[in-house]
């Protein structure tokens, strides 16, 4: 019998530390929206804040409604979120030659965000229903496989190499805590190397090659060596200390793409320096450990997978965003979570943290 | 949820968790790292590559080709224009009137100090062209007292036609792309602010003459930072200077000293046009449009005023009659009404008629000018008899026989110019008009269809046949020529900016008529008695120093047309005088047509300006061909013969 939990107990058990964690980097975020948008668009601003508002709502609904009721329907949730990467890919809206967005009127929706999460409870579910005592081997990853591999394909059909090489990352997060065998892993290891080719040379659009190739060697191709070399050059110019809360123009003044969605950090790294830096890093470390923490305490496998899982979207989008705005990275377009401008992403993090806190609630309540 | 089972598995989870912890320490220590290597380490040398700096892009605009005539004299050139521009959010209400105190004698209409603030209310810190084209006296005047106070001079390049009016139609004008445009032709390169050709050449030409914006972008570095430290390629994207390519010249086939004299001897007529082509090439060398207009003013900021009188105008002088409007041919096409006969053996030259001024047919009667009594061939175009025409016109298929001649002389299709929109004119045949009758019944108009009147009135130029001047200089032209029809050509060469030849366009033949050499020269012949035969049309006009050969027409004007209401009752009730022809008759050099609008008869008004054409001509090449006998043989001058170092074979 699952026991729902009293208003009073709830609040008892809360998680202050990840809810206050949460708020540090929701706050940053917003402050280096804030420098972003100067002089330019505030409605940017104001529909990031009433994202944000939706999604701290949300952060404590999911927070509140046990986890297990969730996780019975986390198949459903998982048929919910393919269909509507069909229906995108059918009839969403095509942007710069990607369809990728529902048109919502005054904006939009990317259901491959959701699907990150989504993802996870899949697998939680499917992990947490299938125990293997002895260790995974690469016969018990065909589900899996098959679980991560559709949604990994509508994605990519979209084309959007960056999320769905997260949904790849977080995939192998979670299995890699799942009792994969080393000999498994190597395995996967493998296959991920014979498959690199056909995808370099069917998967990969020429400027997702060429911004790869860009990077290697940024001769090759100055025109798309540029983008980054200019994060580089914002993030390089900010110092120890930075230039300042809205002083830092190096970036707003080139009017680089994908500013507030792709290059946030750069924005934040040229205002507030290496301190700066540093504080938002350690905030992004604190969360990711805390969310890391419940995982290895949570009652059951499907709570570990989630816990994992969420702590794994956070690790690698913040990984990739701050790889390549520092030039250690191709780019990939990938969003700095909880930074980035973007109703989708924001959910995303807020409702993969949700599930956290909601993890966390319960570690002791059975 | 069933748990049981899968406890076992937590402690391993647990252990691997930790794993990932650590991994995720050792990454975020490794961006970390790189942050200190990029931020603390680097940072000096990346600052000074940004400080602050601003990057300016400078536009280098390029200069517009210019428009030669055939002797490589200019007809549209750029020349530097200055403009006085204000930032109107540092601009105060006294420096205003200080403003408009020195720009009282410009001719361009400003606004009061209250209207200039409402005008700029939404962009008080955007410069903001107040007028433009200033004197050089008052840009220094400015320069020297306003500067400082928000006033500021602009040099830009502006086109320059120096001959004013002189064919303006032709030639053309620019203005400013429309905001519109601006979004359409941005991958062309047109930014605000930018000209396009409007008409005429410049517009035809656009893509030649325009040339290719560069620019420049520099750095202006703050903050007490070197440039020197400073790499501009660091912080821009591709090249950071591309030069500007000059706009190609064209020499047109236009002759500046033709073009003047076709103009002087239209300058008593209010609305008129001639086409003077050469013979031997099929080049126009003058194009000449009634009322016309300065392009200087039109590529200028036009006044509202302005504007309003050039297109209200009941006499349309934006027009460019010469190719843009389409009139009946009246008497010049009985040149191939008569051809048709000779060739297609209906009538010959010994087939005569008796003209008792009119012929009745069924209850309607077609007149003449007057009872020519009885005529041939010759003397029918000679006399322009239209009797004998309307006899003609009686003969069965004579319609579409007419059509099928008129076509292969270059009527019904454009000429080829490809400027002003040309016009195609028209030539009716027996199925258009039935059609038409078939058209007009299904909208119970009446019967309209193929009547034997509308071949007659067909035969003399009359009808629905409607033609431009310059298709018909080119036809007088292929008479003169033995059949032979020119492409007509405006543009000789294109040269680039530093006057190398780029492309050549060499004299095209369009077709070789398939008319007899005899038949031609027969019409030559009544051509010349036309206007030097006492019994001709235009003997009134001919020159006693050219012989000129052409034929008069006088095309009908419908009472109920077009803009009649607005033009002088009297004036539009005249008909069209036509004349075209060539001279000198006996070795042709040009052909031309004259059409005076609501000018009268043909042999009254048209053929004295012909005639004048004809003999002005005749004189400058005199004057040209002595003037270079002059140059490539000098004649030794006495002083010259006394030098010392003088020698006298």
């Amino acid at each position: 019998m699952l026991k729902v939990f009293s208003w009073r107990k709830l609040v008892f058990r809360f998680d202050w530390t990840l809810v206050l964690g949460t708020l540090v980097v929701v706050f940053l975020g917003l402050v280096n929206l804030w420098g972003s948008v100067k002089d330019q668009q505030y409605l940017l601003f104001a529909r990031q804040l009433s994202w944000v508002g939706l999604g701290l709502v949300l952060f404590f609904v999911i927070a509140s409604i046990d986890y297990r009721i969730i996780a019975r329907y986390a198949y459903v949730l998982y048929g919910g979120g393919a269909l509507l990467l069909v229906a995108v890919l059918l009839a969403g809206k095509m942007v710069a030659g990607a369809r990728r967005w529902f048109d919502l009127g005054p904006s939009h929706f990317q259901p491959s965000e959701i699907m990150k999460v989504v993802v996870i409870l899949a697998l939680g579910k499917y992990l947490n229903d299938t125990p293997v005592l002895e260790g995974r081997t690469l016969r018990h990853l065909a589900m899996p496989v098959v679980i991560v591999g559709v949604p990994f394909l509508l994605i990519a059909a979209q084309p959007d190499l960056g999320t769905a090489m997260m949904v790849a990352l977080i995939f192998l997060s979670v299995m890699i805590t799942a009792r994969l065998r080393v000999k498994t892993m190597l395995g996967l290891a493998a296959l991920a190397l014979l498959a690199a080719a056909p995808i370099w040379e069917y998967v990969l659009h020429d400027y997702q090659r060429s911004r790869v190739l860009a990077f290697i060697n940024p001769a090759l191709d100055p025109a798309t060596a540029w983008q980054p070399r200019q994060a580089m050059n914002a993030v390089g110019s900010g110092r120890f200390i930075g230039k300042g809360f809205l002083e830092g123009n190096q970036i707003r003044l080139r009017n680089l793409p994908a500013l507030w969605t792709d290059f946030p950090f750069a924005v934040w790294a040229e205002e507030w320096g290496f301190l700066g830096c540093l504080v938002m890093l350690g905030a992004y470390t604190f969360l990711i450990m805390r969310a890391l923490r419940v995982a290895s305490e949570a009652r059951d496998r499907f709570g570990a997978a989630v816990c994992v899982g969420a702590a794994a979207i956070m690790f690698w989008q913040v990984t990739v965003n701050i790889g390549m705005v520092t030039g250690v990275l191709p780019v990939v377009g990938v969003t700095l979570p909880l930074v980035s401008y973007g109703g989708s992403s924001i959910l995303t993090v807020l409702v993969s943290l949700g599930l956290v806190m909601n993890v966390s609630v319960r570690r002791y309540a059975y | 949820m069933e748990i049981a089972g899968q406890n076992a598995e937590l402690p391993e989870i647990r252990r691997r968790t930790r794993l990932f912890a650590l991994l995720v320490l050792l990454v975020f220590g490794g961006l970390a790292a790189r942050l200190f290597y990029l931020q603390v380490l680097e940072g000096d040398a990346f600052y000074r590559v940004t400080a602050d700096s601003v990057i300016r892009t400078e536009v280098l605009p390029a200069v517009r080709g210019e428009l030669r005539d055939r002797r490589g004299r200019v007809l549209a050139t750029t020349r530097p224009s200055y403009n006085v521009q204000v930032v109107p959010s540092r601009l105060e209400e006294v420096t205003y009137r200080q403003l408009l105190g020195y720009l009282a004698d410009h001719d361009e209409e400003l606004p009061d100090w209250e209207t200039f603030r409402e005008r700029v209310a939404e962009r008080l810190d955007r410069p903001f062209v107040l007028a433009t084209d200033v004197s050089r006296e008052t840009m220094s005047q400015l320069e020297t007292s306003l500067e400082s106070r928000g006033v500021s001079v602009m040099t830009e390049a502006r086109r320059h036609y120096p001959h004013g009016p002189l064919a303006a139609h032709t030639l053309g004008y620019l203005n400013e792309v429309s905001a519109e445009e601006v979004r359409t032709l941005k991958e062309e390169g047109y930014r605000p602010g930018d000209l396009v050709g409007r008409t005429g050449i410049e517009k035809q030409w656009e893509p030649y003459l325009r040339g290719r914006k560069g620019f420049r972008k520099y750095v202006v570095p703050r903050r007490g930072v070197d440039p020197a430290d400073i790499r501009i390629e660091d912080l821009v994207e591709g090249p950071t200077q591309v030069d500007s390519v000059p706009g190609e010249h064209l020499v047109l086939t236009i002759d500046l000293d033709v073009q003047k004299l076709v103009e002087r001897a239209l300058a008593a007529q209010r609305a008129a046009a001639a086409v003077v082509v050469e013979v031997d090439t099929g080049r126009i060398l003058a194009m000449v449009s009634r009322p016309g207009f300065d392009p200087n003013v039109m590529s200028g900021r036009l006044s509202a005023e302005a504007a309003g009188r050039l297109f209200n105008d009941p006499f349309r002088p934006l027009r460019d009659r010469t190719l843009s409007d389409t009139f009946n041919p009246g008497s010049t096409f009985k040149v191939i009404s008569a051809l048709t006969a000779l060739e297609d053996g209906i009538l010959t030259t010994e087939d005569r008629t008796k003209c008792n001024r009119f012929v009745q047919v069924g209850r309607r009667r077609f007149h003449c000018t007057k009872a020519h009594s009885v005529v041939n061939l010759m003397q029918a175009v000679l006399q322009s008899c239209n009797v004998y025409f309307y006899e003609l016109g009686m003969h069965p298929g004579i319609m579409d026989r007419l059509a099928r001649h008129a076509t292969e002389f270059g009527l019904g299709v454009p000429s080829g110019l490809g400027i002003n929109g040309e016009q195609a004119g028209f030539v009716p045949s027996e199925q258009w008009h039935r059609e038409r009758e078939a058209a007009l019944n299904a909208q119970a108009v009446g019967p309209q269809g193929f009547m034997i009147g509308h071949a007659l009135n067909t035969a003399i130029g009359e009808g629905a046949t409607r033609v431009t001047p310059t298709q018909m200089a080119l036809v007088y032209a292929a008479i003169a020529k033995d059949g032979t029809l020119w492409l007509p050509q405006i543009i000789e060469r294109i040269e680039s900016a530093d006057g190398k030849v780029l492309e050549e366009f060499p004299p095209r033949v369009r077709r070789q008529l398939t008319v007899r050499p005899e038949t031609l020269a027969l019409l030559r012949k009544a051509l010349v008695g036309v206007v030097n035969d006492p019994k001709g049309t235009a003997y009134r006009a001919r020159s006693p120093r050219v012989l000129v050969a052409g034929k008069t027409g006088t095309a009908q004007v419908g009472t109920s047309r077009g803009r009649a209401g607005e033009l002088p009752p009297l004036y539009a009730r005249l008909d069209h005088a036509w004349f075209a022809g060539f001279a000198p008759a006996d070795a042709p050099k040009i052909a031309f047509a004259v059409l005076v609008e609501h000018g009268g008869h043909g042999g009254d008004v048209a053929a004295p300006v012909a005639s004048q054409i004809a003999e002005r001509y005749m004189d400058l090449v005199a004057e040209r061909e002595h003037a270079e006998t002059a140059a490539s043989d000098p004649k030794p001058s006495l002083v010259g013969r006394a030098g010392p170092s003088a020698k006298v074979p």
